[in-house]
This record gives C-alpha cells, sequence and structure tokens, in this order.
C-alpha cells in the first residue's frame, strides 16, 4: 500500500512528518517500509492558463492554434491536442521551460505560426502516462500560477507491505490509526454531511448466498455528469499507485484507499431490473469484467447480477456491461462485506488481483459499508453534481459478523509469554491505545471493534501488548537446553563427509529434481524401483517435474556441466534423499525416502606432480574409494559381486555387499551411458544407502601390536580367471588365522605361460605373533594350510613352499 | 687422524647436500583436495552454536502432508500458503492427504513434539521446497535451519536473546539485533530478525545490506497455543519459540555468493572456494 503524506495528513498531526521517523515507527509496528520516495515536480516555468479561442490552423488539419492568457496579455500557442475547447484552464509551458525528461520549450515556428510554449499533457509533466490529450484543469482553477507549487505534487510516498492479518491497515485512515496508538495521539476519521433527496430507490438487493455476502450497502445518486475528478484527487491517486479515470470511478478508488472499504459503481441505467441478486454463477454463466476478459464462471464463483445475468465477480472486478462511462447518469454505489476465502479463491482461479480482492480476501470490517457508501455519496454529490437518495439500502445477511468479540486476558498468562512488568495498568494502556475497549482489573476483559478480525484470543492481544511495547524494548537472555550433542548417526555422517573430502571429492547439492526421461539413458527395466518415479502435480518446469529416485541423474548433469565449462577432471560425491514409489517404512501417509550418498569422477583423480604418472579414474579408483570409507566407518563384513546390471560397464561393475545385504552399486558407467550424458572418457560411480553405513556399530577394539619379529614372505597364485582377489585374501587369511598381521596383492598377470582364463595373484603376506617369535614349524604349517585354503578355491601355489 | 677422516666426511656430505638442492618455491606436489559445500558447512556451523546452548540436531521427511506442514501450525485450509502457485503438491498417496514437498522446516516441530515431551530444545536443518521459478534470488530448493525450544517459562526474551547469541556467534561479536513484527500462522507474537550489518555503519552504498544498516535475516516467534494443543501439550503449562532461518540466505549474507544458483550449479570452480 502506497502511502502519500499529503494525503495522510488529511487524517493525523504527526509530531514529526520526516520520512525515516515515520517509516521507523511503522517498521517497529509490524509494517514494513519497501521504499521511501520523494515526489517532486519534474518541470519547472509550467503556468496555469486560459484557453481564449480555438482556430483551426491555416496550413494543417491536425493541430490548432489557441489565444491563451496567463492573465496578461493573449498569446498564440500551437497545439495537437483536441480533448480541449475554449474555456479549459490548461497547463502551459511557457518558452524557457524545462519539462519532465529535461525537454526544453522554446517560441517556435509551426507552420508558419509562432507558438509562444506548449500545452502539455499528464505525460510530459511526469505526472502520469495518459499522452492522449492535454491536461485539463477544473474551471476554478486560478491562472498565471505555477503549476510546481499551486497543487500538491511535491510529496514523500512510503511503500508499505500490510501482512496478511491486518487488513484494517490498508487504508489511509488505517494507518493513521495505527501511528495514533503509537504516538497517543488523536486521528481524524471523515464524517459525511451531505445533501440527500428523497426518493424510493430504484433498486432492491436480494443476498442469496449469505455464506459468501455477509452484508450489501447500496446507495444511489441521481443526475451525475461523469467527467474527469479535480487534479487534487487525481494527484493524490497518483501518489497512491492509482490511474485516474473519471470522476466516479475515481471516487470509489479514493474511498476504497481512504477507508479501506473497496466500493464498485454501477451504471444504475445498465442494471437490468429492479433488483440486484447475490448468488453463486450458473452452470455455462459467462461474464466479460472490466479489463475486457470474457471469463467462464463455475459454481464457486460468487456474483452480482441483475435479474438476467452477472454484472460483477463479488469483490473482485466489475463487469462491463454496468460499467459507468460518459453517458453515466445514475450511479449505484455497493459497499459490501464479502467471505475471505470466496473472494481469495475467485481472483486466484480467474488470475485477477486487484486492490479490492487484496483487501476482501483478508477481511474488510464489516460494518464499515454504511460508513463507506456515505462517503462515497458525499463526494459523489461534490464532484459530479448529483443528487444523492437519502433512502439506503443496507442489507445484513450475517448479523453474527458484526458481533464484537470479548477476550479475558489474565496478567499472569501475559508475564508468562512476555515476562515480569506487563501488570494492569500497563495492559491496560496499551491495549487502549490501539482503540480496544478494556473493562475489569485481572482478568481484563477486552472488547475488540470489528475491523481487527485478527484478535480473538488471549494470545492475540498478548502479540498486541508485544508490538506495542516494543520488542526491541524486552531485554535478552538466553535459556540452555538439556544437551546431547550430535547423535552417532550424525557424527558417523560427518565421517562419511571428512573422508570423501580428504580423498580429494567435493560435495554437491542438487536440487531433487530429474526432467521427464532423464534416466532413460541408463536403460532400466520399467520395474526397476528407479524408473517408478513421484510426479510433481503442478510442476514450473520440465525440468524440475520428477522427484530423483537415484543421485545419479543429478552427479551426471554436474559432471557434464563442469565438462562444458573445460573442467575435465570432476570428482564430486553428494549425500541426500531420493524419492521411492512405496510407502515409508515408519511414518504413515508418505513416501518412502532414503537417505543414499553418491559418488562420481572423471578424468585424473589422485595426487599430481612433477614426474608423477597421471592416472585416469577406472574401476579401481572407485573400489578404492569405497575401502577407505569402510575403514574409516569401521565397517563390518563387505564383499564386491561383480554384476552385469543395465547402465553400468557389463565387465566393471559391482555390488555392494554389507552385512549380507546389498546397499548399493559401484563401477565404472556403462559407455553408451556416458556418451548419452555428453561425457566422455571412463565415468566412475557410485550409489550406496546411506543407513547402512552410518548406524551405530559396537565399537572398535584395540589390538596391543607385537614386539616380536614379523616373518614376511610372498605367495604368488595361479587361479581361475573368475575367482576374486577378496575370496582369495579372505581364504588364506582365515587358515593363518590369528597370526596374519596383514596381506596386499602386489602383482595380477595374464598370459603365457598361463592357460587362456587363468591368472596369477601376488600376494604378500605378514605373519607375527603377540607372544613369541614364530617358529619354523609354525611357519611352515601356516603356509601349509594357506596353500590348502587356496586350492579349495581352485588357485594353485606357484612354485614350491 | 680421526678428527681428519671426521672433516673429510663432512666436507663430503656437504657437498652432496649442495648438489640436492630443490627449488623451494616449486609446486612439485599436490595432494587431491575436496571440498565440503558451503551450504553443509554453514548448517554444521549454526548447528554447533545451537548444541553449545543444549540443542540437539534433527532431521525430517522433504515429502510431506498437508497435515504436518499446515494443518499442525494452524495455517487453515484457505490460507493462500497452500495454493498451488506457493507449494509443489505430489501425484501420489491419497489426495485428501495432500502429499507435498514440505514448504519449511517448521512440520519438524509437531513431528518432534508429538514424540517428545517437554522440554525441547532442537534444531532441524534440511531441504525445503516452492513452486519458484529458479532466478538470482528465487530457487525451487534451498535450505532451512528450524530452532524450537519449548519449556517452563520460556519468554519473548529468550527468543531475544537466543537470537542475539546467534547473531553474534555467527556474524561477529558486535551485533546488535532488532525484531520487528510480523506475521506467521505458528507463532504469536511474531517476529522478523534482523541483525546490524558487519560490513557497515549505516548509510552509504553498503553490499551487504544496502546502505539500510540492518539485514534480514530470519523469521521467528512466540509457539502459537493452537500449535502446542495440536500435539497434545498444555499451552497453559508451557511456553517456547521457534525461529526459521534460510540457510543459503546466512550464507549468502556472510561471504557474497550471487547469485543464488551457484549454490546449485556444482561449478568446481565455486565448490573449491568452498572452505
Amino acid at each position: 500500500m502506497r502511502v502519500s503524506f499529503n494525503w495522510l495528513a488529511d487524517y493525523i498531526d504527526l509530531p514529526t512528518w520526516e520520512s525515516g521517523a515515520v517509516a521507523a515507527v511503522l517498521e517497529s509496528l509490524g509494517h514494513e517500509v519497501e521504499e521511501v520516495e520523494s515526489l517532486t515536480p519534474q518541470f519547472d516555468g509550467v503556468v496555469t492558463a486560459r484557453v481564449l479561442e480555438v482556430a483551426p490552423h491555416p496550413r494543417a488539419d491536425r493541430i490548432r492554434v489557441c489565444r491563451v492568457t496567463t492573465g496578461d496579455e493573449p498569446m498564440t500557442v500551437v497545439c495537437g491536442a483536441w480533448n480541449f475547447e475554449a474555456g479549459a484552464t490548461v497547463a502551459l509551458a511557457l518558452p524557457g521551460s524545462t519539462l519532465s525528461g529535461g525537454m526544453q520549450i522554446g517560441r517556435r515556428s509551426i507552420r508558419g505560426v509562432v507558438s509562444n510554449g506548449m500545452i502539455c499533457s499528464e505525460r510530459e509533466l511526469g505526472l502520469g502516462e495518459d499522452a492522449e490529450g492535454i491536461l485539463v484543469f477544473d474551471a476554478d482553477v486560478p491562472v498565471g500560477d505555477d503549476l510546481a507549487g499551486f497543487v500538491a505534487l511535491t510529496d514523500t510516498v512510503l511503500d508499505l507491505s500490510i501482512t496478511p492479518n491486518r487488513p484494517d491497515v490498508m487504508s489511509y485512515v488505517g494507518v493513521a490509526r495505527e501511528l495514533s496508538a503509537y504516538h497517543q495521539i488523536g486521528f481524524r476519521v471523515p464524517e459525511p454531511d451531505f445533501p440527500q433527496v428523497e426518493a424510493a430507490p430504484r433498486i432492491g438487493i436480494t443476498i442469496e448466498d449469505p455464506s459468501g455476502c455477509y452484508r450489501f450497502t447500496a446507495r444511489e445518486v441521481q443526475g451525475c455528469k461523469v467527467s474527469p475528478s479535480p487534479f487534487w484527487m487525481q494527484t493524490r491517486l497518483r501518489a497512491s499507485g492509482q490511474r485516474p479515470i473519471s470522476n466516479v470511478v475515481d471516487i470509489t478508488n479514493y474511498v476504497l484507499l481512504e477507508l479501506g472499504q473497496p466500493i464498485h459503481a454501477f451504471d444504475l441505467d445498465e442494471l437490468g431490473g429492479a433488483g440486484i441478486v447475490v448468488r453463486r454463477a450458473r452452470p455455462g454463466e459467462r461474464l466479460t469484467t472490466l479489463d475486457g476478459v470474457e471469463r467462464a464462471l463455475n459454481a464457486s464463483d460468487l456474483v452480482v447480477a441483475d435479474r438476467e445475468r452477472a454484472s460483477a465477480l463479488a469483490g473482485t472486478m466489475g463487469g462491463g456491461s454496468s460499467e459507468v462511462t460518459d453517458r453515466t447518469t445514475s450511479v449505484l454505489i455497493e459497499a459490501a462485506a464479502w467471505d475471505p476465502p470466496t473472494v481469495l479463491h475467485m481472483s486466484k482461479r480467474h488470475a485477477l488481483r486487484t486492490e479490492a480482492s487484496a483487501r476482501f480476501e483478508r477481511g474488510v470490517d464489516p460494518a464499515l459499508p454504511p460508513q463507506a457508501a456515505a462517503r462515497a455519496a458525499e463526494l459523489v454529490t461534490q464532484l459530479t453534481g448529483g443528487q444523492a437518495v437519502r433512502q439506503v439500502t443496507d442489507v445484513v445477511a450475517r448479523e453474527d459478523k458484526l458481533e464484537s468479540v470479548t477476550i479475558s486476558l489474565e496478567m499472569k498468562e501475559a508475564e508468562r509469554i512476555l515476562g515480569p512488568g506487563f501488570d494492569t495498568p500497563r495492559v491496560v494502556d496499551l491495549l487502549s491505545r490501539l482503540h480496544l475497549a478494556v473493562e475489569g482489573e485481572d482478568p481484563v476483559s477486552v472488547t475488540v471493534p470489528t475491523f481487527r478480525p485478527d484478535l480473538t484470543r488471549p494470545i492475540d492481544l498478548v502479540e498486541e501488548l508485544a508490538r506495542l511495547w516494543g520488542y526491541d524494548n524486552f531485554p535478552e537472555r538466553v535459556p540452555r537446553g538439556p544437551g546431547g550433542g550430535r547423535s552417532v548417526i550424525q557424527r558417523r555422517t560427518r565421517t562419511l563427509r571428512q573422508a570423501l573430502c580428504g580423498l580429494g571429492f567435493s560435495e554437491s547439492v542438487s536440487l531433487s529434481f530429474m526432467r521427464a526421461g532423464e534416466i532413460e539413458i541408463w536403460g532400466w527395466e520399467s520395474d526397476d524401483e528407479r524408473a517408478a518415479d513421484i510426479r510433481l502435480k503442478n510442476p514450473l518446469r520440465e525440468e524440475e517435474s520428477i522427484l530423483r529416485t537415484t543421485l545419479l541423474p543429478g552427479l551426471l548433469r554436474v559432471a557434464k556441466y563442469n565438462y562444458s565449462h573445460g573442467l575435465e577432471d570432476v570428482a564430486i560425491f553428494e549425500l541426500g534423499r531420493v524419492f521411492l514409489d512405496r510407502p515409508h517404512p515408519t511414518l504413515p501417509k508418505v513416501p518412502d525416502q532414503p537417505e543414499r550418498i553418491g559418488v562420481l569422477a572423471t578424468g585424473r583423480l589422485g595426487g599430481t606432480g612433477l614426474g608423477l604418472a597421471q592416472r585416469s579414474v577406472d574401476f579401481f579408483t572407485v573400489s578404492a574409494v569405497w575401502r577407505a570409507l569402510s575403514n574409516h566407518l569401521d565397517l563390518g563384513e563387505w564383499r564386491l559381486a561383480p554384476t552385469e546390471t543395465a547402465g553400468w560397464h557389463p565387465a566393471r561393475a559391482a555390488r555392494l555387499m554389507l552385512d549380507g545385504k546389498t546397499v548399493g552399486t559401484m563401477g565404472e558407467v556403462h559407455p553408451a551411458v556416458v556418451r548419452r550424458a555428453e561425457l566422455s572418457g571412463r565415468v566412475i560411480a557410485m550409489e550406496v544407502e546411506l543407513d547402512p553405513l552410518v548406524t551405530e556399530r559396537d565399537h572398535w577394539q584395540f589390538r596391543a601390536p607385537s614386539v616380536f619379529p614379523p616373518y614376511t614372505f610372498d605367495l604368488a597364485f595361479e587361479t581361475p580367471e573368475e575367482l576374486g582377489a577378496d575370496d582369495l585374501l579372505a581364504a588364506t587369511g582365515q587358515a593363518a588365522g590369528v597370526l596374519l598381521e596383514s596381506a596386499r596383492v602386489f602383482d595380477e598377470f595374464r598370459g603365457a605361460p598361463l592357460a587362456e582364463g587363468r591368472k596369477s595373484l601376488a600376494i604378500n603376506y605378514t605373519l607375527r605373533a603377540p607372544d613369541r617369535t614364530l617358529s619354523g614349524e609354525e611357519t611352515g604349517e601356516a603356509l601349509r594350510s594357506m596353500a590348502d585354503a587356496a586350492r579349495q578355491l581352485g588357485a594353485e601355489l606357484r612354485g614350491e613352499l | 687422524m680421526a678428527t681428519r677422516r671426521d672433516s673429510l666426511e663432512a666436507d663430503g656430505e656437504r657437498l652432496m647436500l649442495a648438489a640436492d638442492r630443490v627449488d623451494v618455491t616449486l609446486p612439485a606436489l599436490r595432494y587431491p583436495e575436496g571440498y565440503t559445500h558451503l551450504i553443509t558447512s554453514t548448517i554444521e556451523e549454526v548447528c554447533d552454536i545451537f548444541i553449545g546452548l543444549g540443542y540437539q540436531v534433527v532431521g525430517g521427511p522433504e515429502a510431506e502432508s498437508g497435515i504436518y506442514n499446515f494443518d499442525a501450525l494452524n495455517t487453515p485450509p484457505t490460507h493462500p500458503s497452500r495454493l498451488e502457485s506457493d507449494t509443489l503438491y505430489l501425484d501420489w498417496g491419497d489426495p485428501a492427504d495432500e502429499i507435498l514437498l514440505r514448504t519449511h522446516t517448521s512440520p519438524m516441530q509437531a513431528r518432534y513434539m508429538e514424540n517428545h515431551d517437554p522440554p525441547v530444545y532442537v534444531v532441524v536443518p534440511g531441504k525445503v521446497f516452492r513452486a519458484d521459478t529458479p532466478d538470482a534470488t528465487h530457487s525451487p530448493v534451498f535450505h532451512q535451519i528450524e530452532g524450537l525450544a519449548v519449556d517452563e517459562n520460556l519468554t519473548f526474551s529468550d527468543l531475544r536473546g537466543t537470537l542475539a547469541y546467534f547473531a553474534r556467534k555467527f556474524f561477529g561479536a558486535d551485533r546488535r539485533i532488532r525484531m520487528l513484527p510480523n506475521f506467521f500462522p505458528f507463532t504469536e507474537p511474531s517476529a522478523e530478525m534482523h541483525a546490524s550489518c558487519f560490513a557497515c555503519e549505516g548509510g552509504g552504498d553498503c553490499r551487504v545490506c544496502g546502505g539500510v544498516g540492518w539485514i534480514e535475516l530470519l523469521g521467528c516467534g512466540m509457539v502459537d497455543p493452537n500449535v502446542f494443543e495440536w500435539v497434545g501439550y498444555d499451552p497453559s503449562k508451557v511456553s517456547g519459540f521457534a525461529f526459521g532461518m534460510g540457510v543459503e540466505r546466512i550464507a549468502q549474507v556472510r561471504h557474497g555468493v550471487s547469485p543464488l544458483r551457484h549454490f546449485f550449479d556444482n561449478d568446481l570452480r565455486v565448490l573449491s572456494q568452498f572452505r
């Protein structure tokens, strides 16, 4: 809401009008000031002038020659506008004046006629957008005055953002009321006082739908002459962000801004039949609103209708058929109270948010319509010369909405929430300043006027106390909770992150969405859980239309983003939820949304340096990452099982088995997927369920390092191609038993002299006993059982023991 | 003799070491480096501040029901935030349950209180979602940290003191705060908290605060009695406060990361700046 100081001054005498000070007070009351604007005239040297005569230009059809006076000798001015005749009072830019935008006006000849300046439009003066014709003032405007001084064009405007719970502040009177509470001074409300004629109202009002319309007040004014509104009103409306249209329409906007009550004016003669009906729209009914849009209505739309058809969308926008035009002579003024949700949903459905709907959807005071209708009728009689009918039609369908609420507030309740000091005197003082009627001592009984629909409970009054007392006047106190710190899962998750960072992977955070078809490149079957995605009902863009079922597409996107920016070495991980089309294991009603850890790398990884070979990532990079993580997280029994699964390299991917269960997949991404993702080279990835990695585990136990000498030796095994090194290590290690200190593969070899389908694995073992030096007999026994265990797996020792 | 030999050996070693000379400025070796995302490290830092005050850190579901996202938080069915123009709804489950992407971390207030007796001191970091098209200042996904304290005798002063404590820990010891009344359905009184700018003294053309001297940081308030009633607490026995801050917002203010997309593009040249 834009608040002009010139206009606001009608209602309150502030101790200071310094804009910063006024803004600070409003902000402390909860009314955010989005902008402070200083309005100054954008022109210099423009005066009011009277047009004495208008004549055709001798050598041009489209422009005319005017004789004008500023009080002295008449002078000649050439003008291209046609919206005025002799007798009009206009804005004349004299030679030497400057207009909005810096345009300099001089004396110049136009097709042979010397023009002594220029008659100005709104736009040329920087007052508005209208450039159709020139600005014409009211007849009573004095001639020869400096325009910059004669109207209130110098102004300060605050743009306020009013929270949705405070419809009462969305008006000049409302803002004045708030300021009066703060400054503890009075404020003025207009009291309409105008001549009225006795006549039977022509239009009756019927409210068929009390759920949508609480009250409908109608006043009729006859004999109106519709013309532009006076300049002072136009100036105020412009400063408040409204475009002047005509006196009747401007009055409705003026009263809306002044009192917060939206007003609609109908052309009385265009309303069919003798009655207005407030009802829900009929099936198939259509209405062309004032903005020229023909709208299909449905049964939840509330309309103001005459006998035949809908003529306005209730509380939102009028219809074109009953619009006030310059032919209108009789006006029906509507001031109504509508059901806020009805208006909200109507304005949203029709994408039609107006000054009226913005107020009605929050709740306009149902006591206000008669007062506002009177104020509008007063202004219409004053500005159009019309005669107001004394008889007012005021239909109240919902008496209950006019009842004021009484709230009982105990001092201990106020102090329980706000702290000590909120005793009866302070509470009574603060609440009274807000124009609430307060009785009693403890509890106090507070009667809330109908303009404050937000106050219904004691806590609402507590908020008012805090607000008016000033949030910044409360002391600071820091309470302490019982503690407990991070959970084991949180600590282990942090360990996981830090380990990955230590290995050279940077954390990425993606939006949790996929675009339709994004996972198709992986070639997963339709029964795969990753293909059964959850879609958004109301996505804004294709890119954010489906919830991710896997972290892999997001990681590929990040790789692609960096790749296309010339960064070919990418090593990233993401930790986050995926969304699966099945019920959550513990929470009712919501889908399963487990957390996953995803890792992806391409290009080169690892330490770089002079003389060091640059190693490109391959399967062993990702398995090494996993091995490091398993150590950092002290994971129990795990195993990598070769897997051929869609989307992954058929010979370089593994299922990750932890404690006997598959918890993830790792390996090289299938080259076809890499190509379709517009990347190149080898791309490695891993996606693992988070829970099994970070869940609480038994504490690790210390093993004292032995002080006795180690027995270190190498064994080379010839094994079938299918035998996994981990299996061979596990079997031989188990055979060595407690003596095994470490085992490390140091060579893998295929080809002659080995047969096809055979490979050689060379392993370095260290045996050591905790309590003695191993004897030759003991080591020999260990070696034999290790060789036996290997043989069980089809692995033969190469050479002799 | 011995002295003569020692001296020869020392000369020999000297020559050898001299031949070993390296360019000490040569970056001959570089270890791999990975960086924690700024969103994560900001969350961790804020959580650490509150852990120091005796809070616990809890998480919650991102795909939520309308019950927890709105109903439990005193947000009536007619409230505009429930419209499809603001909230992303999922085509999943019973339509009556209004399964959606949570619009704030506040649903965890209700979920946590439902399952725990007071006193409650928790912070809830996590992803939140809005029906926003990405631009310089909007993203359909961002992160929040919710704080909730419920106990006997917590007052507005406890809220104010806690937020001032946070502002000083996060933005520097000299920070002052101001609180302006605001409106949220699930707190009353409700406020918006601003911290004094750490980059300027107000006025001028400050990159951080635009010269206002204050930085808008978060929304907060005293827990509305309706929320207590919904979770089965007696609002006449307990009181409490809640606050919710935007993670990207506070990180952006402190580190100048702008526009917002740099948080989600995951450009390695940006990620490697995160410390």
